[in-house]
């Protein structure tokens, strides 16, 4: 290629990364464009610039419930938290096994740990509520919070398996050699090196905790344990009249958490063999 | 016990006392090392197996039960026998229509999806400015996915006065009620499920960080170029990454459940075009009150499922290549 | 190793106990804890949550926690908890769900148990199902056509007189708006609720549902549906595919959004219609068939109070609704939220605080009182059939099927969701 083109095509890219971007995000950009509308305005004026401006949305629906949005912004806070931690404790420990060592059933307990992702969770709520009411734990964030500690979302048990197979045995004979155990070669050889695994852990674990509507409606029925995606239906009212404003409003505030989690978490995904220099 | 490696006493200790790690190598004997391997395993494993037991296995096998008998939630159940089953591929055509919408989606949205996120993630891996930046940005609608307001901004976009319509009407194309039509609603949704490629995006770009640079720089003195570089390390050494995308949407996108609740408002139309199998399973379980049949319906998907990551996992055989191979 | 045993150990051993602990958090503070679930808005939240507030200060023996869910997940969360012996003590339920809840044992009967003397006895009938109060009904909603006026004038219509006026005059003013407006204005929007339905059955005599099972010929649902195409075909109304669109979301009705002339919205909605459009919107019984006696109009309740079968504070439950239902403090709060209440006495107490729209509603009702058919309880199996109708309405709206075809697949399914 000739030296004189070799800029352009880097601008093409931005251009294209760009026009790209806003078109993925047109319906991003109308909601936000939505929530700094009037409410009346909302459907009777289609386009992306609002007319009127007004943050009107956005403290009304701050207060319009029983708590202030931030309460329940809190209340998701700490469920999503420790199902981040839950999730990165169970589960790169149940990957390690599956990756690393031989045991008698593996492939037995390795397929049931992949079917166990295949059945739907709406025929296995009922059984799994009966079990929670017995020990009265309704109401309370366990659960939601302690499958997480006993890896439940073998999801990610598959997620760490698979990328701790992408990493050469060598490191772990590297590590016997030196004496290191399966728990040291696991803590300082397996986990450095997958960061990036960890961190898609974490970010994914976030995010659909937070987002998860469906536990959090099922187990936190009291006014006072409501999480962020159940206080949001409350606007929404099939049969009538929906708080569409105050519903965008909210719905952009509570994209904030995780959208900082995902900026704050991305580095790490990309920050993995290469920056560690393996050999 | 005292020969069992070390992980076991020093779970809340990060690191491991060197000499008692160092005595579990020490005896080399082949039997006892596979035997202490396996302690550890199990060690390992430990919180998972408390969960599967106690969280995952017991509503599996109720719901298995309940697969057999005519449980409506609100009442005792009695046992059908296989009636559920024998009803499911005999009588039920919605049953058949869920399935085939369900497989539709599932061939369509999975590849173009993996596609997609595979693609963006190697423009977004590496060599431009602002590429934190653009990768918060491409992730944001995954964030937005299942969001109640997405039964409102797909009609903004799909409706009749929507944004593709005004964009086709510069054309002279009159509009059309994409979301909302029978023949149409299904592309809306799978669009819906492209649009939300975050997730696999997120696990590719790991995933290509985790493949060694000095592979690269090593093909670099060779003289390689940039695709035979992608042809010869970048996709075999993603393989993994990619079977586990393909297993994983596959299985996520036959359990689709809420963008199909959401945009179709919760009954799979118009005339059941966006009847997704876990939708239609919903409704038999909690609107009509036949979770016995529902149940039934979980564990047949579970065989198709099953069936269908057997057989992915027999075809990695032949394109999956693994770092721990030798 | 022994460390992690022994935790595991601690740990199954702290579960297993929970377990076999009993689970009697009712009596906290030596207050009776009553569970009451609904489904609904913020506003209504904020209602509900205010009267919860009263009661409890009236009764300081009872902690009254509210349940609150939308509608999307109300009947699954509901039946989750009934299926886990933990259902509310007091719950909301609606028409269509009544049956199944009464036939299945979870509801009490509440003959003699909440003071029902002063409520609308015929309202009150449709809370019994084989001779037994099992539910109390909020208050009730008519299903009407809702004009704008302006709109049908500006378009040099008259609004006639609707104790008299036919399908045919309906859509031929319809389609003259329509045209006025180049189709920037429809001339109504129509919908396919089941009550439309049933209205236009009763003009001819028939019922929806009659002995369990359904009561209409294939012949009437086929000249709905012929209703339907042709108010699409003259343009009077929108595409199938458009009216879709604004499904049940009032706020996005086009009368809400000033797009349309005439439409169709339980009363309860008037308000929203009204607030959406800024502009005079009115009640109009519904057009009649040719020749038929009567308009069809009834009365639905818009919801039940229901009390769980199961529950072990009977007292303090009964209390509650009774309170909601007879307490003009309640009524004062709750206003129109739950349909006009079904007290007169609360009515007339709260009748300066109701919205213009409410009180425009009041009269309506008033008004056709002395012509309504009865309450028909939906038959167990029915909360199926919206989605059954509008199924088969939209096969034939978007040319999947003949109606002729679709009449008979209708009937069929819905018999044997009713027989179930």
């Amino acid at each position: 290629m000739p030296a004189l083109f070799r800029p352009a095509p880097r601008l093409v890219r931005h251009l294209l990364l760009i026009v790209a971007g806003l078109f993925m995000l047109y319906p991003l950009l109308w909601m936000v464009s939505s929530s700094l509308k009037p409410e009346e305005l909302i459907f009777r004026e289609p386009g992306l610039v609002p007319t009127a401006v007004t943050a009107e949305n956005y403290t009304q629906g701050w207060d319009a419930l029983k708590h202030s949005f931030g309460y329940y912004l809190w209340n998701s806070a700490v469920i999503t938290s420790l199902a981040v931690i839950g999730n990165l404790v169970a589960c790169s420990l149940a990957a390690y096994a599956f990756a690393r060592l031989e045991f008698p059933l593996k492939k037995m307990w390795f397929a049931i740990m992949l079917g166990s992702i295949m059945l739907p969770h709406h025929v296995t709520v009922v059984p799994q509520y009966i079990v929670f009411a017995k020990i009265d734990w309704i109401n309370t964030i366990w659960p939601i919070v302690v499958p997480k500690f006993l890896a439940t979302d073998a999801f990610f048990i598959f997620l760490m398996v698979q990328f701790i197979r992408t990493l050469p045995r060598e490191l772990d004979e590297a590590a016997a050699i030196d004496g290191a155990g399966y728990w040291r070669t696991f803590v300082q050889v397996i986990l450095p090196l997958c960061v990036p695994a960890l961190a898609t852990t974490a970010i994914f674990t976030f995010i659909w905790t937070w987002n998860d509507f469906f536990t959090q409606n099922l187990y936190l029925t009291n006014s006072d344990n409501l999480t962020v995606p159940v206080a949001l239906r409350q606007f929404m009212d099939t049969g009538g009249d929906s708080s569409w404003g105050p519903l965008f409003a909210m719905s952009i505030i509570s994209l904030g958490p995780i959208f900082g989690f995902f900026l704050a978490g991305q580095k790490y995904l990309v920050q993995g063999v290469a920056t560690t220099g393996l050999k | 016990m005292t020969l069992s490696p070390a992980p076991a006493g020093t779970t809340e200790v990060p690191v491991t006392p060197p000499e008692k790690a160092g005595a579990s190598h020490l005896g080399r004997l082949k039997g006892s090392r596979s035997r202490s391997q396996a302690w550890a395993a199990y060690l390992f494993l430990a919180p998972w197996f408390i969960g599967l037991f106690a969280i995952t296995i017991g509503p599996m096998i109720a719901s298995l039960y309940l697969s057999f008998t005519d449980y409506s939630l609100l009442s005792e159940a009695h046992w059908v026998g296989l009636d559920n089953y024998e009803k499911m591929f005999v009588q039920d055509d919605r049953f058949m229509t869920s399935l085939k919408v369900t497989t539709t989606y599932v061939v369509v949205s999975v590849p173009l999806q993996l596609a997609f996120a595979l693609g963006l993630a190697l423009v977004l891996d590496r060599g431009l400015r602002g590429l934190s930046f653009y990768r918060s940005i491409f992730y944001l609608p995954s964030l937005l996915g299942g969001s109640v307001a997405i039964s409102i901004l797909w009609r903004k976009i799909f409706g009749v006065d929507g944004i593709v319509n005004s964009f086709l009407g510069l054309f002279g194309y009159e509009g059309h009620g994409w979301v909302t039509s029978p023949d149409t609603a299904l592309w809306t949704l799978i669009i819906l499920h492209v649009w939300t490629f975050g997730a696999p995006m997120v696990i590719f770009l790991a995933g290509l960080r985790q493949i060694p640079q000095s592979l690269y720089e090593a093909a670099s003195v060779d003289g390689a170029g940039r695709w035979r570089n992608f042809r010869s390390i970048t996709l075999p050494l993603l393989t993994p990454i990619i079977f586990f995308n393909l297993v994983l949407e596959v299985i996520k996108s036959f359990q689709s459940f809420t963008q199909s609740f959401i945009v179709s408002g919760g009954n799979g139309g118009p005339v059941d075009s966006t009847l997704f199998y876990t939708l239609y399973l919903y409704i038999k379980g909690f609107k009509n009150y036949e979770m016995g049949y529902a149940a039934g319906m979980a564990w047949v998907l579970l065989l198709i499922i099953a069936a269908l990551t057997g057989v992915n996992f027999l075809m990695s055989r032949f394109w999956v290549f693994y770092g721990d191979e030798k | 190793m022994k460390r992690i045993l022994a935790a595991t150990a601690v740990t199954l051993v702290a579960i297993s106990a929970t377990a076999c602990g009993s689970d009697d958090d009712s009596d906290s503070g030596g207050k009776t804890k009553v569970v009451f679930s609904y489904w609904g808005s913020d506003a209504r939240q904020k209602l509900t949550e205010s009267a919860i507030a009263t009661f409890e200060g009236k009764n300081p023996t009872i902690d009254v926690e509210g349940d609150f869910s939308d509608w999307d997940s109300y009947y699954e969360k509901l039946a989750t908890k009934t299926a886990a012996g933990d259902a509310p003590d007091v719950m909301s339920i609606e028409i269509r769900g009544l049956a199944e809840y009464a036939g299945r044992a979870t509801l009490a009967d509440l003959t003699g148990k909440v003071n029902t003397a002063d409520l609308d006895q015929d309202v009150l009938k449709a809370g019994q199902v084989d001779g037994k109060q099992y539910a109390i009904p909020t208050g009730v909603n008519a299903f009407p056509m809702i004009v704008n006026r302006a709109t049908v004038e500006k378009a040099g219509q008259k609004v006639p007189d609707d104790t008299a006026w036919t399908w045919d005059e309906y859509i031929s003013i319809a389609q003259k708006v329509t045209e006025k407006n180049d189709g920037k204005v429809w001339g109504t929007e129509y919908n396919e609720n089941p009550a439309f339905l049933q209205l236009f059955a009763a003009q001819r005599g028939e019922q929806f549902y009659k002995d369990d099972k359904i009561g209409m010929s294939e012949q009437t649902v086929k000249d709905w549906w012929i209703l339907l195409q042709k108010i699409i075909s003259t343009k009077a109304g929108p595409s199938a595919a458009q009216m879709l669109e604004t499904g049940t979301n009032v706020d996005q009705a086009l009368l809400a959004t000033n797009a349309s002339a005439f439409g169709s919205w339980w009363s309860n909605q008037l308000t929203t219609l009204s607030k959406g459009s800024g502009q005079e919107l009115d009640l109009l019984r519904m057009p009649k068939a040719e020749g038929a006696t009567t308009a069809g109009m009834f009365l639905q309740p818009a919801m039940y109070y229901t009390i769980s079968s199961k529950t072990e504070k009977a007292d303090a439950a009964q209390k509650f609704v009774d309170f909601l239902v007879n307490d003009p403090e309640a009524g004062a709060i709750l206003l129109s939220d739950r349909g006009l209440p079904t007290n007169p006495k609360v009515v007339a107490a709260i009748k300066d605080k109701l919205t213009p729209a409410d009180q425009k509603v009041l009269t309506f009702i008033d008004s056709i009182r002395s012509e309504l058919s009865p309450i028909a309880i939906p038959p167990k199996g029915s909360m199926e059939m919206e989605d059954i109708l509008k199924r088969a309405t939209d096969s034939v709206l978007f040319d999947k099927a003949t109606a002729d075809d679709a009449a008979k697949a209708f009937l069929t399914e819905a018999n044997a969701a009713l027989t179930k």
